[in-house]
């Protein structure tokens, strides 16, 4: 097991610093991104000034180098330019500093901070709703195989997986929001429980695409696991069935579902840009669209270091649940 | 089922669902509720730059100076207008009476010049430098040659002075700018020390009608009414200011009632609150302080002829915008949107549509057959396509094809700032402050010119032109000067190294029960005299019937 999360430690590493790399200068290769932020009203003196604190007057390896933390610091109004005892400090990734926000007056690390959780909230209860609702249909679906209950779960999953949550969406918000009143119209809200109330509608919409995968993955493995002789066994000693679908057909059938949530985590989180934007919810998502359109450089190289780090992990945790799940299957 | 859910299925509700008490006195209470559609990015006025800090900073801070509802220069924390020199190089201040921070004490010169020692400072890093360079010393303090800046005097208590290098009027707009709003040192000094500058931004003690309450970011942003604000008003209890609330979901929440003011919902809304007869009473079209324009590069051929520039200037025709987008955008001629003095609609050298004068500027230009390679045009996105296909036809009729170069709007801010290599691009500007100074001069004084970054992206060059704007700004004379922006308008309109295209006309809806409410001409989001006639009552949408059917 150690040998093997170890190699896997090393590939994600290679992976997110090749991913980072090519992100920092694809930046610089858009446009530059003191004079994007300054925007089309900005005097050629601020958009100088605005370079020389950020070091985005120096060259471009040198400021990836400084932005790693294997070079000093550059952005002169880092509190970390100039040590104690005058000697240049590091303000880079390696000494935890992702930098400051060029347009949020704020470090990364708090504009994060403000956000990630409200999108973690999203995401936690789209999974929520894509187990339940994925899950139960997928049973109900196989235990009615070919009946008419069936073929309704197996339609509205296909066209779950079709309908993109930019049409859902809007769809969603003019009938639940707008004409019936049932749901807020988009925002975030002011205290825990609205929040939660708040997310119920971005997150059931959030959830359909992954509840109808889940659906369709559930049916097809039950009705698998269902054939194999120590399910046939069961019920041949009597074993009720509710008991014998939930402890002995369920179990098995769960693997690959579990697999699949692993890997679904990144793709919630990025399903979310969109959800986000659709439905005013002020999280992760509307802040890299926001950050990508005004070459906001920290605020993007450090989501795509999140982005690089969740998807690592998703596959990791992954790949330990089914060996947890599975017995004949051994890492290492 | 199907039959009785579309029975009774709710509709849209197509007038205002909530109308006002009938209160004839402004009252004070309630919450007023707006939104924009991105994130505020700093409540400290040092760095208000963006329209929503801006907006969000003009309800927390006052300054010396403001604009009235005509966009005059009125006092506001200072007690009159200021003193202003013989040579125009010295303006005195003096404060008004029981001016007070939120946190109660009394605001003094002392203030008011620490917060441009502040603003001034390189280790603050403030956007606003550049427009306040011109006082006496201010660069020597900004780079740290000197202690404090010469030119800022703290006369007495009451009274502070402004010495500048060169007379420049604009200095006084400049002044006027969210940058020079005074803030509390006491209150900010150790707020720096301890959590940085950016600190300030998130916790801001001002002067103005509303005290902060707290700020979840990308949220909403609360404030209350400050009851010791020096002009007393009828004013609600709360200001809401939601951020990130996008076009569909703003418009939808307002005809729910649970916005107060709708700014410029999206196109599908803008048409809906347009044909709507039920919200006509609470709509308001105005242009925006804006022009748009194709600008032509002047050191490239063709655009380097002025008869040339001309032409295409008299071959585009503009009601065929005002056609498309009815309501949308004013037909533009020439440099100053139709609020700002000296805006002429009957300027002699208006461009306008003319197919045969556009001919006949060809034919001076020594082109009667027109360009012979297609002329590149740069477009910052497919807003800007659609405007570009549209006068397609008509440059083609001068003979001159266009080809469209469609980039990122990052990559097309960097290269049209440099010389030399975008022929053409559209482009526009947006008012800092209502001055003439504040188009013409960064927009076409030669001094705009910069090998990265111009501000004068058509690289026009005219010393005729840099004279008359040199002498404007200098001018004390509010006639003289208006006479002399006059001129060059007028040489900017016949010179064309921009064919002007449109005024943006920006569109407020808001609820019955708001009242007081206006577009100003200065500011974009000004709700500072907004009163709320409450209870706000709701009413049935049948009311609304009769127009219902067209």
């Amino acid at each position: 097991m150690i040998p093997f999360l170890l190699q896997r430690a090393v590939w994600g590493v290679i992976v997110i610093m090749s991913v980072v790399t090519v992100v920092f200068f694809l930046i610089f290769v858009a446009g530059d991104p003191a004079v994007t932020i300054l925007g089309p009203q900005a005097r050629a003196e601020q958009i100088a000034d605005f370079k020389a604190r950020k070091g985005l007057d120096q060259p471009v390896a040198l400021q990836f180098l400084s932005y790693l933390g294997v070079a000093p610091c550059i952005r002169k109004d880092s509190p970390k330019y100039l040590q104690e005892d005058g000697t240049p400090g590091f303000c880079g990734v390696l000494q935890g500093d992702l930098g400051e926000s060029y347009s949020h007056r704020e470090s990364v690390a708090d504009v994060i901070g403000h956000r990630l959780p409200r999108t973690l909230l999203l995401a936690a209860m789209a999974i929520l709703f894509e187990l339940l609702i994925g899950l139960s249909a997928g049973i109900v679906a196989a235990l009615r195989r070919n009946r008419w209950t069936d073929t309704t779960i197996m339609f509205a999953t296909f066209a779950g997986i079709s309908l993109p949550t930019y049409v859902t969406g809007p769809i969603a918000l003019l009938i639940f929001s707008f004409l019936l009143g049932w749901f807020p119209f988009g925002g975030y809200g002011v205290d825990p429980l609205d929040h939660v109330y708040h997310a119920l509608l971005p997150s059931l919409i959030l959830a359909v695409a992954g509840a109808a995968t889940y659906a369709r993955v559930m049916r097809g493995e039950l009705i698998e696991t269902l054939r194999h002789d120590h399910v046939r066994t069961a019920k041949a000693k009597g074993m009720p069935m509710r008991r014998v679908v939930v402890r002995h057909a369920v179990r098995n059938a769960l693997l690959p579902v579990v697999t699949l949530i692993g890997l679904s985590l990144p793709f919630l989180v990025g399903g979310a840009i969109i959800t986000e934007k659709i439905f005013a919810w002020p999280g992760l998502g509307l802040l890299t669209i926001e950050a990508i359109n005004s070459l906001d450089a920290p605020v993007i190289m450090a989501v795509v270091l999140m982005f690089g780090v969740a998807v690592q992990a998703g596959n990791l945790l992954a790949d330990i649940a089914v060996a947890a799940l599975d017995p004949r299957i051994r890492l290492g | 089922l199907v039959g009785w859910i579309a029975v009774n299925f709710p509709e849209a509700p197509i007038g205002p669902r909530y109308i006002g008490a009938g209160n004839e006195t402004p009252r004070s209470g309630g919450t007023f509720v707006f939104s924009a559609g991105s994130n505020i990015h700093t409540l400290d006025p040092h760095f208000a730059y963006d329209t929503l800090s801006t907006a969000a900073c003009r309800l927390l801070y006052d300054g010396l100076l403001d604009y009235d509802y005509d966009g005059e220069m009125i006092p506001s924390l200072a007690a009159a207008l200021p003193e202003i020199s013989k040579d125009g190089r010295v303006f005195r201040f003096e404060l008004r009476d029981g001016i007070k921070f939120h946190n109660g004490r009394e605001i003094t010169a002392h203030d008011v010049s620490w917060s441009m020692h502040r603003l001034l400072s390189e280790r603050v890093g403030s956007p606003g430098y550049p427009f306040f360079k011109s006082i006496v010393g201010a660069p020597a303090y900004h780079t740290g040659q000197a202690d404090e800046v010469a030119g800022i005097v703290v006369v007495d208590q009451k009274t502070i002075e402004f010495r500048l290098d060169e007379a420049d009027q604009t200095f006084l707009n400049a002044l006027a700018m969210p940058f020079a709003y005074p803030i509390a040192r006491e209150h900010v000094e150790p707020l720096e020390k301890e959590e940085g500058i950016d600190a300030v931004g998130r916790h801001p003690v001002g002067a103005g009608p509303f005290a902060f309450v707290r700020w979840e970011r990308g949220v909403q942003v609360e404030l209350e009414r400050f009851d010791q604000y020096w002009a007393p008003a009828a004013r609600p209890d709360r200001m809401v200011f939601l951020e990130n609330i996008s076009g569909d979901v703003a418009s939808a929440r307002f005809r729910n009632g649970d916005l107060d003011i709708l700014y410029r919902p999206n196109k599908v809304n803008r048409l809906f609150f347009r044909d709507s007869k039920a919200w006509a009473p609470y709509r308001a079209e105005v242009p925006s302080a804006s022009v748009f324009a194709l600008g032509l590069n002047t050191e490239l051929p063709p655009f380097d002829n002025v008869h040339v520039r001309r032409a295409v200037a008299f071959a585009l025709d503009r009601r065929k915008l005002e056609k498309l987008n009815p309501g949308e955008v004013i037909a533009a001629g020439q440099v100053l949107p139709p609020m700002l003095a000296p805006y002429d609609p009957d300027l002699p050298s208006l461009q306008r549509f003319d197919l045969e004068r556009a001919k006949e500027e060809m034919r001076l230009a020594g082109l009667p057959n027109g360009w012979s390679e297609p002329v590149t045009v740069w477009v910052r996105g497919e807003g800007d396509v659609r405007l570009a296909e549209l006068f397609q036809q008509e440059l083609k009729a001068i003979g001159i094809e266009i080809e469209l170069k469609l980039v990122t709007f990052a990559t097309y801010l960097r290269e049209t700032g440099r010389p030399r290599v975008a022929q053409a691009a559209f482009t526009g500007w947006h008012q800092d402050f209502p001055d003439p100074s504040n188009f013409m001069d960064i927009l076409f004084h030669s001094r705009s010119i910069h090998p990265q970054n111009s501000e004068n992206r058509s690289f026009y060059r005219n010393s005729e032109l840099d004279a008359i704007l040199d002498r404007a700004r200098a001018e004390t004379d509010r006639e003289e000067r208006l006479a002399l922006y006059a001129k060059a308008n007028e040489i900017l309109a016949r010179e064309a190294p921009w064919a002007f295209l449109f005024y943006p006309v920006d569109m407020f809806v808001w609820q019955p029960y708001v009242k007081g409410f206006r577009p100003h001409p200065v500011w974009l989001n000004e709700y500072r005299h907004v009163w709320l006639d409450l209870p706000r009552q709701r009413v049935s949408q049948e009311i609304y019937d009769q127009e219902a059917s067209p």
